[in-house]
């Protein structure tokens, strides 16, 4: 333990996966305390894994998790959520069948009893994303692919989380839309957030992130600050990818 | 070659435990003359044991009837005490009023249950899972309420049925007839389970039940099937219900949807998908409450306690605890979780082994592409166009790349392409035959096949059983001849054939160690292996691959690139969908790239890789 | 006419309480309940039993409707979970639900007796005549309760965060969890809530049929037969469902002939079936799409 104070997250060792193998195998990573991680890799490398088995979703876990020094990998996924981590999950998964308000407030669920509180991170979540607090009671099953990321991104927000988990928020949108959840990040960095981003599009990853991490075959192939990444990294990054 | 020796054994001993030989004549003769020796026992039996086994036999053929459709297609029926019903109120109605013979009201009783499972097969097949389990509850329901509200049916009361007619003189030696009729009638539902179970054909019922759209691509046109399974087992219990006319009155009470409950219980109990389970199952619900002589009361809760209890501790059924049990005494001698990955065969073997029938059938028309697309509209919901105009062509014997950003609508074209999709305007030739507007089943016919982007497979089967799921559309009227597929003159060369081919395909792709392992026990790089092996077993002429290289190690890349070299060289057409682009470009002959739906540049792998655009949208340079 | 409409109102609001049962359930955990008719039962035989030894009829109300609750949460925890832990998709809680159905109607059998006994009459034979109809009072406040309590349901779903809370767990269940909801209290929550509301049903029809212990059959069918015109989507949709059942078995009764309530309503329902497979009120396909897909867990590769 070389840091004085414990990393909003911290992988070591980590293993997981869903049947006898292991999509994921012994992974080390860590995301300092306001820092933006990307975590790229080809179509099936793991990448999703790593954030399920952070959240509790996956069902053979191995190794430790660390969100602020609080162990999470014998935790239920219900009380990780409760603060510890959050995540926009591969696909949105929005509660279709209601509003943007709900599906926000949702989000804030083990807050419910500070209503204040509740209320400041809606605010906040409508500062950064002024469209959905324009269209509060909308239903969230009505937006654009845009607008249900942003829903997406603001539920993750309202948990208030130590360490935030994005799966592929681009996958699927209009360039437009990356666009803004390209925004979105760049201000999520401004505010301090700690994030991890599972991210297909090198340029996006590269342009959010202060570090990246490449994964291949469910094992970190490399690490590397994102402004030290030259042309020639960025080949040597897209050959991972491919 | 001792290595490649040492490999191929290797795995093979844990999947030989689960499924054995298909054909050992010796142990079915033996388990024949012990069948035959204990229903000459039971026809001699007390009138007590024979009312038992009478009754036990005839739910044994209920619950096997049943679990054709729950265990082998995934559809829980609750209407089987209906068509139970039917089969006993038929032979009695039309005997006693109308003196028909009793043994043509036999066929009469199967042809007409049969149609009617056909029938509400048809109907409420339309709709699945716990909606099919609800409208054949209702069946029950209404057939149960028109026998005991109607005055032809006896009401309440019921009606007397038929006797069985007793042997003849010189036969009486034998016993009790109906016990002979009853265990015959059990003894041919268990053979026609266990043809079924042993046919071909049964890999592909599992993938319809599991892994619909891998069966759809094999060929099997998979509503049909579904149906006709329904059928089967309707007219099963047709027959079952023909002998349950004989064993004294037929009233409404006998086959109320509790009795379709209960039948499903016998088979779940017994063990889901198992020969012997439901035979079990019916044997333990129907005797238990005779034999425990206690308390009625405290009889009825433990056997409600029994049903908690086996269900909750082994959730698998009498028969999975059994096989729970024999595999602890086999012993664990599976490959471990460091196994070694994918055995890649040294280069050699790959041109030797070769997919069966690949040169003769593809011999396509140079002239005519393989695959052409145009001009495809496809929107999933109205007004927004996923694919908006797309022209798409792939030439005779190359491999075409297929790139694109995700949601571009990559696999949406390839559902397209496939028949699982119909497009909303524009034409699809396949081999310059139109199908835009036919499905998967009629492109397999045409040397067409694909995979899936992740794996769709039977994983409780063996990686081979899933290779034959694709010989699907190579062997003539399979799933006809299914159910009595152990009698039939042909059905062991083809058998023979098709696991020949079937091997001769995993070898090919080099997976032949696997064979017999579950494919949820093989590793991810093994899974898409077997995908690729399912799809060019029948020697197909196009080739549509969706990401064969997900989620592989860069040395099963490299083995994934040589396989597609080779199939090339075989004059296979590919299409290969990729995310990858370094992969994609060294591969293939021609490269079309998709973004928002429409094609952003198409030709020549070489040229479309210098495209400005393309660099820049997609390879982010 | 009218007075068809009301007698079949209030047989069917009971029917509609034990499907709501059914629906809430379903709705939380995808499991339908196959002893959701014994609760009833069981409250009917725990307010009989305890207004036997003397004790007001309201308390003896009270606990019937409790206890009614509380074996719900019991079957949950006994039947149901350990069989979704093993495997989320498999039919195997219908052996266990049906064995818990059979253990509570004969244990009722044994400790009160298989014939039928008194129940407890808190409102003495008042009729009241509404237009040219005469209802009994039970009846007018059976109609009344069965409103009240599919309102406030509804309420609650909709306008509570408790209630979309459960939504979310209903549409989405890992999502769910991962925004920090416990299912599993959850679901114990919503058995707790099925017990109650066959409690009610319970206590509301035990005046006309008297304590038995196979009261359950009967109305545990019967509320089946009315979530399936309902449709499992919404849990407010079985009540109507139910209200319906009542009216066409109390039309058939008096319009075609005294038994064909037996199967008139049966037939109404197989048409609705064909016509609109997923119930009447169906919104979508995704429950079926649930169904047909997710045999096997969906099992995300990368």
């Amino acid at each position: 333990m070389s840091a004085v104070a414990p990393h909003p997250l911290e992988l070591a060792g980590l293993s997981a996966g869903y049947g006898r193998y292991d999509v994921v195998k012994d992974v080390d990573l860590h995301v300092r305390a306001g820092e933006a991680v990307a975590l790229l890799g080809a179509n099936g490398a793991g990448k999703t894994t790593i954030l399920r088995a952070i959240m509790g979703m996956v069902k053979h876990r191995r190794g430790s998790i660390r969100v602020h020094g609080v162990e999470l990998s014998r935790m239920p996924t219900h009380r990780i959520a409760r603060g510890h981590a959050a995540l926009v999950p591969e696909g949105r998964r929005l509660f279709l069948n209601q509003s943007i308000e709900d599906n926000l407030v949702l989000g804030a669920l083990h807050l419910r009893r500070d209503r204040k509180r509740v209320h400041e991170l809606l605010d906040s979540v409508y500062d950064l994303f002024p469209v959905l607090g324009e269209h509060r009671r909308r239903s969230a099953a009505a937006l654009s692919g845009g607008q249900q990321q942003m829903v997406a991104i603001g539920r993750m927000l309202m948990s208030d989380p130590d360490v935030l988990l994005l799966d592929e928020p681009s996958l699927g949108l209009a360039p437009i839309a990356i666009d803004g959840v390209a925004d979105a990040l760049t201000e999520l960095r401004a505010r301090g957030r700690s994030f991890l981003l599972v991210e297909q599009r090198v340029d996006l990853a590269l342009r959010a992130c202060d570090r990246v991490y490449v994964l291949a075959g469910g094992e970190i192939a490399v690490e590397e600050r994102a402004d030290a990444v030259d042309v020639e990294g960025r080949a040597l990054i897209n050959a991972y990818l491919g | 070659m001792r290595a490649a020796g040492l490999i191929d054994s290797e795995p093979a001993v844990a999947g030989s435990a689960a499924r054995s030989l298909p054909w050992r004549p010796s142990a079915y003769l033996a388990g024949l003359a012990g069948y035959v020796a204990l229903t000459y026992w039971f026809a001699h039996g007390s009138l007590y044991l024979q009312g038992l086994i009478l009754v036990a036999a005839v739910f044994g053929i209920l619950a096997i009837s049943l679990d054709l459709v729950a265990g082998m297609t995934g559809l829980y029926s609750l209407g089987h005490a209906g068509l139970f019903a039917l089969g006993a109120y038929t032979t009695t109605l039309l005997y006693n009023d109308h003196h028909w013979s009793l043994w043509a009201l036999l066929p009469v009783s199967i042809v007409e249950v049969g149609l009617v499972g056909l029938v509400l097969g048809a109907l409420s097949l339309r709709v699945s899972g716990l909606y099919f389990a609800i409208t054949t509850f209702v069946f029950t329901l209404v057939l149960t309420v028109v026998a005991s509200d109607f005055a032809f049916t006896g009401g309440y009361g019921g009606l007397i049925g038929p006797i069985f007619p007793g042997f003849p003189g010189g036969l009486s030696w034998l016993g009790q007839s109906l016990i002979w009729c009853c265990m015959a009638g059990l003894l041919v539902a268990i053979a026609i389970a266990l043809g079924l179970r042993n046919s071909p054909f049964y890999p592909v019922l599992l993938a319809i039940r599991d892994a619909e759209p891998f069966a759809a691509a094999a060929g099997a046109r998979t509503a049909l099937v579904k149906i006709s399974v329904f059928g089967l087992s309707a007219a099963m219990a047709g027959a079952a219900g023909w002998i349950f006319a004989f064993q004294g009155i037929v009233s409404p009470g006998q086959f109320n949807w509790a009795v379709s409950v209960n039948i499903l219980v016998m088979v779940i109990l017994g063990g889901m998908n198992t020969t012997l389970g439901p035979v079990l199952g019916a044997a333990f619900v129907t005797m238990f409450p005779a034999q425990v002589n206690i308390n009625p009361f405290w009889q009825e809760v433990l056997f409600g306690s029994l049903f908690v209890l086996v269900i909750v501790a082994f959730p698998a059924g009498a028969v999975g605890l059994v096989r729970m049990l024999l595999r602890a005494l086999v012993g664990r001698v599976r490959p471990s979780a460091s196994a070694p990955r994918v055995a890649v065969p040294p280069a050699a073997d790959v041109s030797v082994e070769r997919p069966p029938a690949a040169p003769a059938r593809a011999a396509g028309t140079a002239a005519v592409p393989a695959v052409r697309c145009r001009d495809v509209v496809f929107a999933y919901t109205k007004g927004t166009r996923v694919l908006n105009g797309v022209d798409f062509v792939v030439e005779q014997g190359t491999i075409h790349g297929l790139i694109g950003p995700n949601g571009s609508g990559k696999s949406t074209l390839v559902d397209l392409i496939a028949g699982r999709l119909r497009p909303q305007a524009g034409t699809i030739e396949i081999d310059g035959t139109p199908l835009e507007h036919a499905g998967p089943a009629a492109r397999a016919r045409n040397g067409f096949m694909r995979t899936f982007q992740a794996a769709v497979l039977v994983r409780e089967l063996p990686a081979l059983d899933n290779v034959l799921v694709g010989l699907y559309s190579r062997v003539p009227r399979v799933a006809l001849r299914a159910p009595v597929w152990p009698v039939l003159p042909g059905a062991r060369r083809d058998a023979r054939r098709m696991h020949a081919a079937a091997l001769d395909s995993l070898s090919f792709v080099g997976a032949r160690a696997w064979a017999r392992n579950r494919v949820a026990d093989v590793p991810h790089g093994v899974e898409q292996l077997t995908q690729l092996a399912a799809a060019c077993a029948s020697g197909p002429r196009t080739l549509v691959l969706d990401e064969p290289l997900a989620g592989l190690s860069p040395s099963e890349v490299e083995h994934a690139a040589e396989l597609l070299s080779e199939l090339k060289r075989s004059g296979v057409s590919v299409v290969l969908i990729e995310h990858q682009p370094r992969f994609v470009f060294a591969l293939c002959d021609a490269v079309t790239v998709l973004d928002a739906g429409v094609v952003v540049a198409s030709g020549p792998a070489a040229e479309v890789r210098e495209n400005e655009r393309v660099r820049k949208v997609y390879l982010g340079q | 006419m009218l007075q068809v409409l009301l007698s079949g109102l209030a047989i069917g609001a009971v029917y509609g309480l034990v499907a709501m049962g059914f629906a809430i359930a379903f709705y939380v955990t995808r499991v339908i309940n196959f002893a959701q008719g014994q609760l009833l039962m069981v409250a009917v035989m725990v307010t009989a039993a305890i207004a036997r030894t003397g004790a007001s009829p309201v308390l003896a109300i009270v606990c019937g409707i409790l206890a009614a609750g509380a074996v719900g949460v019991l079957t949950y925890l006994v039947a149901v979970r350990p069989v979704l832990a093993f495997d989320r998709f498999s039919f195997a809680w219908l052996v266990s639900t049906l064995g818990v159905a059979l253990i509570l109607e004969n244990l009722a059998a044994i400790i009160w007796g298989p014939t039928s006994r008194s129940f407890p009459t808190l409102l003495s034979g008042t009729s009241v005549h509404v237009g040219g109809a005469t209802l009994t009072l039970q009846e007018v406040v059976t109609i009344a309760v069965a409103i009240v309590l599919a309102v406030a349901f509804e309420v609650v779903r909709k306008r509570t965060l408790f209630g979309k809370l459960g939504m979310a767990i209903a549409y989405d269940p890992e999502m769910a969890r991962a925004i920090g909801a416990n299912t599993t209290l959850f679901a114990i929550v919503a058995f707790a809530a099925a017990g109650v509301f066959a409690g009610v049903a319970g206590v509301l029809i035990g005046p006309i049929t008297y304590s038995n212990p196979y009261l359950g059959d009967t109305y545990g069918i019967a509320g089946f037969v009315a979530l399936m015109i309902g449709g499992t989507e919404r849990p407010v949709a079985a009540m109507v469902g139910g209200l319906l059942l009542g009216v066409l078995g109390e039309g058939a009764n008096r319009l075609i002939n005294t038994q064909a309530s037996d199967w008139f309503p049966f037939v109404v329902v197989v048409v609705i079936l064909l016509l609109m497979p997923e119930g009447l009120f169906s919104i979508g396909g995704r429950l079926s799409g649930l169904l047909r897909g997710a045999t096997r867990p969906r099992e995300a590769a990368s």
